[in-house]
Formats: structure tokens, sequence, C-alpha cells
């Protein structure tokens, strides 16, 4: 306990430099622009971002990326209460009744309860990652190559069979981003592979290139395809932010039980913040005295999903932190800063880099007090901001994005790549595959190959090693029974009820 | 048979559109052109179009996957070569291919979109000219003409407001990427 004490007043200690502070609070407010605009999720919002947080050094560049997340996992909730246009699936279920309350000219109420919700919510994920961050780590470092392998199967595993659409279109994406990550050098030998005698691509395909590509260009791309505009922008000014006394106690139940659900939820791999939200809406309907307010303006109905999915948010850092995994796509975008900082996340990281660790845990907790301190007076310059139309909108984003991925490397090549990833995005979204897995299956793959050549090599070269070590087998054969249960025609008639709600 | 044959040709080209990332365009010429009280009878067998086209173009990144990989080295003794991991897992994204292209004659889906390519296409013409331009002629006139050509994908657009709101955006990059941030990035083209 002392200890855990000490850390965390060490990562307070990093993350209250003044610089660090700043990176938070440019992070939070960066984050909310982007993440305001509708039709832009979490995800396209963190890698059109990603850019600007290079030329920074690793602790600020993560704390700046983690401020930015948040940020704009906050932004998609402003506009969906304000214009009844989800930012991403987190905050589908904030619409329903976030946006009805607007309507009754109680936007300001709503907004507050959720940035104050997210805010509890994200105090108490704050301590989970610290305590559970320490018995976890020592948890992975029994771990032997063929063990790490087979939890990224489960990993990834997980996060398909928890998202939404098709596991086996899911499973083919993920597939499809392992064999894309394998371009470019080999790591024991240096060959180049698949990479087509193109200088660039010998490197690889960049991450940022890829992110940028399916998340950004394609949903700019697939927004122009829908018809005219649409949105029902609340235009009643905003007043009274302050929620009542009643709504304040009304609340209080939903933030506490969401943030609970949301903990937990989000420590499982996969879009566990997705479910999370959906999960605490469904409990809330279920328990309340009168479940028909939901839907017409009940403050519960914006609490608890709101402070669940930001529990959520916040929980799926300790896979990534403990394990190395990335849960999701966004943890998979954190993977892809930290390599390029030279971080490769794990075990080791608090170990080696106890200041980075701690500090990006603290810096958590203090971008989400940034988040209502900023956002709640600025709730008027966002609703201007959703005034732009999207004809010049999507151009500046798109002239963004491009000077972003050029800042990389000065390459104009990787500009013209996340191009083409972009017509790939737009097929894929065409074809309803989900990008979300390709992304994770790419930024695992070097990973994965590495730990299976590993662990074949010590098992000289027998397969089975995968199910004679215990941990592995375990691991490997929740995966299989996973993948059995998810398709199994009930659990997926349930499975697609829950998404269509 | 005839009605096996024609898809299968349409699909191989599809896929080559699609393993290079270019939309497959002459697919989606076929499909509009067929007249449209035909069009159930015609691909009677395709119960869902997005996942049979889509698993076979998976099958054709599988195979373009392992052609491209031919010449690395494989399995020596225990030790897996460069080669091994491209051709597993391109291997196992075959076998998934070919499942999700049979669950598309299994089961019922939507049909596929329409696509509409004046967006698609300005926005990536957009995205290209900043990619062909920053370099020779700077960051100034590359953010405008992408600016420019990409908002040109709208039939939204009016000519006065674009070009204020271009030049306004790339005044913004300016100040932001380049004062802001400090990255070293040439922003006129260089007189000599």
């Amino acid at each position: 306990m002392t200890e855990l004490l000490s850390n965390l007043w060490m990562g307070f200690h990093v993350a209250s430099n003044p610089f660090n502070v700043l990176f938070c609070l440019l992070g939070a407010l960066v984050g909310t622009l982007v993440g305001v605009l509708p039709g832009i999720g979490t995800v396209a919002t963190i890698a059109m971002l990603l850019p600007i947080t290079f030329g920074l050094p690793p602790v600020g560049a993560l704390i700046m990326l983690a401020g930015i997340y948040y940020g704009a996992q906050y932004g998609g909730s402003t506009t969906s209460v304000l214009v009844n246009i989800p930012g991403e699936a987190t905050s589908v279920i904030t619409c329903l009744d976030g946006h009805q309350m607007a309507r009754q000219g109680r936007a300001g109420p709503a907004l507050a309860i959720a940035a104050m919700g997210s805010f509890f919510a994200g105090c108490v994920a704050t301590v989970l990652v610290a305590a559970l961050g320490a018995p976890l780590t020592s948890l992975a470092l029994l771990f032997g190559p063929a063990e790490y392998f087979s939890l990224m199967v489960l990993g990834l595993i997980f996060a398909v069979v928890l998202a939404k659409g098709s596991v086996l279109k899911a499973v083919a994406m993920v597939v499809t981003g392992l064999l894309l990550s394998m371009v470019g050098s080999d790591l024991e030998t240096g060959a180049a592979r698949m990479s087509f005698d193109i200088p660039e691509l010998a490197d690889g395909i960049g991450f940022a290139n890829v992110a940028m590509g399916v998340f950004g260009f394609a949903e700019i791309i697939r927004n122009l395809e829908l018809p005219g505009e649409s949105r029902d922008i609340v235009q009643a000014k905003i007043t009274g932010l302050m929620p009542t006394r009643k709504d304040l106690i009304d609340s209080s139940g939903a933030i506490a039980r969401g943030t609970l659900l949301g903990s937990l939820l989000g420590i499982l791999p996969g879009g566990g913040a997705v479910i999370a939200s959906f999960a605490a809406y469904t409990f809330e309907k279920k328990i309340a005295r009168d479940p028909s307010r939901f839907g017409r303006g009940a403050i519960e109905g914006v609490a608890a999903p709101e402070s669940a999915n930001n529990a959520a948010a916040q929980t799926s850092f300790i896979p990534l932190l403990t394990l190395g995994i990335p849960p999701n796509a966004v943890m998979a975008l954190m993977v892809g800063a930290m390599t390029i900082h030279g971080i490769v996340p794990g075990p080791q990281v608090m170990t080696k880099q106890p200041e980075l660790f701690w500090g990006m845990i603290a810096s958590m907790w203090i971008g989400n007090l940034m988040l209502v301190i900023i956002n709640l007076p600025l709730v008027g310059v966002w609703v201007s901001l959703l005034r732009v139309p999207y004809r010049l909108l999507y151009p500046s984003i798109i002239v963004f994005c491009c000077i972003g991925i050029y800042s990389i490397n000065n390459s104009p090549t990787d500009v013209a790549i996340s191009a083409i990833f972009g017509v790939v995005g737009f097929w894929l979204i065409k074809h309803d595959f989900e990008p979300a897995p390709m992304l994770l299956g790419f930024v695992l793959g070097p990973l994965m190959e590495e730990n299976l050549r590993r662990a074949m090599l010590i098992a000289r070269g027998d397969a089975s090693v995968f199910f004679t070590r215990p941990i592995s087998a375990v691991l490997l054969l929740t995966a299989i029974a996973l993948l059995v249960i998810a398709a199994l025609p009930k659990v997926r008639r349930r499975r697609d009820e829950v998404f269509v709600e | 048979m005839s009605e096996r044959v024609q898809p299968e040709k349409g699909s191989s080209r599809a896929a080559e559109g699609g393993g290079q990332g270019m939309p497959p365009a002459s697919r989606d010429a076929r499909t509009e052109n067929a007249p449209s009280p035909q069009e159930p009878q015609f691909r009677f067998s395709i119960r869902s179009p997005r996942d049979f086209w889509g698993g076979l173009v998976l099958i054709a990144l599988a195979i373009l996957a392992i052609w491209a990989s031919r010449d690395l080295p494989g399995q020596r003794g225990f030790a897996f070569g460069p080669g091994t991991a491209p051709r597993l897992f391109a291997g196992v994204l075959a076998a998934l291919g070919a499942a999700v292209a049979l669950m598309g004659i299994i089961e019922h889906g939507p049909p596929i979109e329409k696509y509409k390519f004046r967006g698609p296409i300005l926005v990536v013409i957009g995205i290209l000219s900043f990619a062909a331009l920053v370099r020779p002629l700077g960051l100034v006139p590359a953010t405008f003409s992408a600016f420019v050509i990409s908002i040109l994908g709208t039939t939204e657009m009016r000519w006065i407001e674009s070009l204020i709101a271009g030049a306004i955006m790339t005044l913004f990059c300016v100040l932001l990427f380049v004062y802001l941030l400090g990255l070293p990035f040439q922003l006129w083209p260089r007189l000599y």
C-alpha cells in the first residue's frame, strides 16, 4: 500500500511538471476539438493527432496522447448530446437520453453530469490501474514466448468476439493486419519481405499511415457519400450549466454503478468501453423504478454510460501497460506511438521506466480534471464549431492529416501510402469489414511473429508446445471456447441485439 | 455454368483492384449496367454479395502475399525462415477468405452499395497532390492545392468560399506546424 502511494506520488510529481501539465491540457483541448466534429470517432481523432506528439519527449508525448484520448471521448459525448450524432460507438447510448435532455433545454446539466461522471470514473479507474499494475506485471514476467503468443491470440479473439459484426470477418481482418505487418525487413535476417522492391516499403508500412488512411481518410470519404446534412443542432441557448440538486442525487447512484461496471469490463480486451456503456445503460433501465423515463431525458441514462465508458477507457490501459498487449484499436494506436518513441510496451516499462509508467497513470487523473475544468466553460465554443458546414470541415481535416503524416518522416510517399489505405478502408466499410481488428493485428503482428518463432525454436520445432505448457494451454483453450461460444446461433442473435439496441 | 463463369471473371479483376487498394471499379460498372429486372436471377447463387466478393478479394490478397514471398527462404531445421510466417498467415487468410465467400453464398445479406466516384476520387487526388507538391513547391502551395482539390469532392462546393477557407486553413496550418510546433518545413518554392 505504501509502495502504491509512493509510486503514485512519483507519478504526480512527473505529471505535475508544468510542461507535462501543459501537454495534458493541450491534448485534452485538441482532443475535444476534433472529437466534437461529428462523424470523426475517437480512433480517427487520435490517429490524426498522433503526429503532433512526435516532436515531444516520450513522457510528454504519452501524456498528451492520453489527454487527446479522454478529450476525444468527451468530445464524442458532447456531439451526442447536442447534435444526436454519436462521435463513436461508445457514445451511441448517450444520444438516447442526452439529446432528449438537450431538447428540453437541459443540455447544460446533461453535459455537466457527463463530465462529472467521467471525472469520478476516472478517479476510481486511476487508482485501479495503479493497484493492478504491479501484480499483473509480476505475472507477466513468468511468461515465456509460448505464453505470450497464446496471450496475444486470446487478446485478439477477445477483441473480435466483443466487437460488432461477423466474427468470421473480424478474424479475417486480424489476419490481414498480421500479414500487412510482415511487409518490410525480417526481424532476424533483415531480408526484405513482400516489399516489391519499393524502397519505401523496405522498412515496412508505417503504422501511422495505415491508421490515418483506414480511420481518417476512409471515414471522410464515407461521410461524403452520405446524403446531405441532416444535423439537428440544438439551437436554444444553453443556459444553466449546473445540474440541480435533484439531478445530482438522481445520478450519483448511476455514476457509481456505471463506474464499477465499466472498470470491470474495460480490463477485458475488445470493445470494453462500448460494451460497458451499453451494459451500464441497460442495467440502469432494469433497476429503475420507472423505466419508461429512459429515452425521454432521464439523467441516469447519461450519467451511467458516460461513467462506464470513461472507466473502461482507462482500465483498458491495464493490459497494455502490464502485458504490452493492446486490447482495442485506441490502445493499438498508443503502442504505435510508444514504438515510435522507442518504448516497447510491456512489463519492462514499469521496472525500467517507472517515471513514464506512473507519470502516465497520474496524468490520466489530471487529464480528467482538465476536461471538467476546460469543457464546461467551453461548451459554447464547441456548439459554434458544430455549425461549421461539413463541406468546409472535411478539406481542413484532410490537409491537417496530410501535413501530420508528412511531418513524421518528411516523406511524401507516406502521404501517398495513407491515401491508398484510405481507399482500402473505404472498400472495407462497403463490404462490412471492421477496420479496427485489422489495425490491432497490424500492431501485434511483429510481436506475435517474434514470439511464435522463439517458442518454436525453443521447443525444437514441436508445435504442441502451445498446449503442453499449462498457462499457454489455458489461454488458447479459452480463446477457442470464446470463438465457439460466439459462433453459437443463440449467442450470436443476442450479440446482434445488443449492438442494434 | 455460364452464369458462374461471368462473376468469376469480374472477381479476378475486382480482386486485383482491391489488393492494390483501388476501388474495384470494373465490378461496379458491371453491376450498374445490369438491367434491374434480371438482377436477382443473375446472381441467385450469391446471397450476400458483400461477403462473397469481400472473401474473394481476401483470397486474392493471400495469393498476392504468397507470390510476393516466393523467393524468401522458409523453414531451416527448427528455425523459422523469413518466408515462413508470411506464407503461414497468407494460407490462413486464404482459408478465412474462402469461408467468408462461402458464407456469402449460404447466408442472405445486404447488396453492395453503389459507389459514388466524385468524393473518393477527388479526395484521393487532393491527398496525392499534397504528396507531389510538398517537396518541389513547399508547404503553402501543397496545402492550398490539397484543400481546393479535395473540396471539389462535394457537390455543395462554392468557389469563393472555398478559396477563402483554403487560404485561412493554410495560414492556420503554417502557424501551427511551423511556428508553434517548430517543424522544419520549407514553405515556398525555393528561388535560386
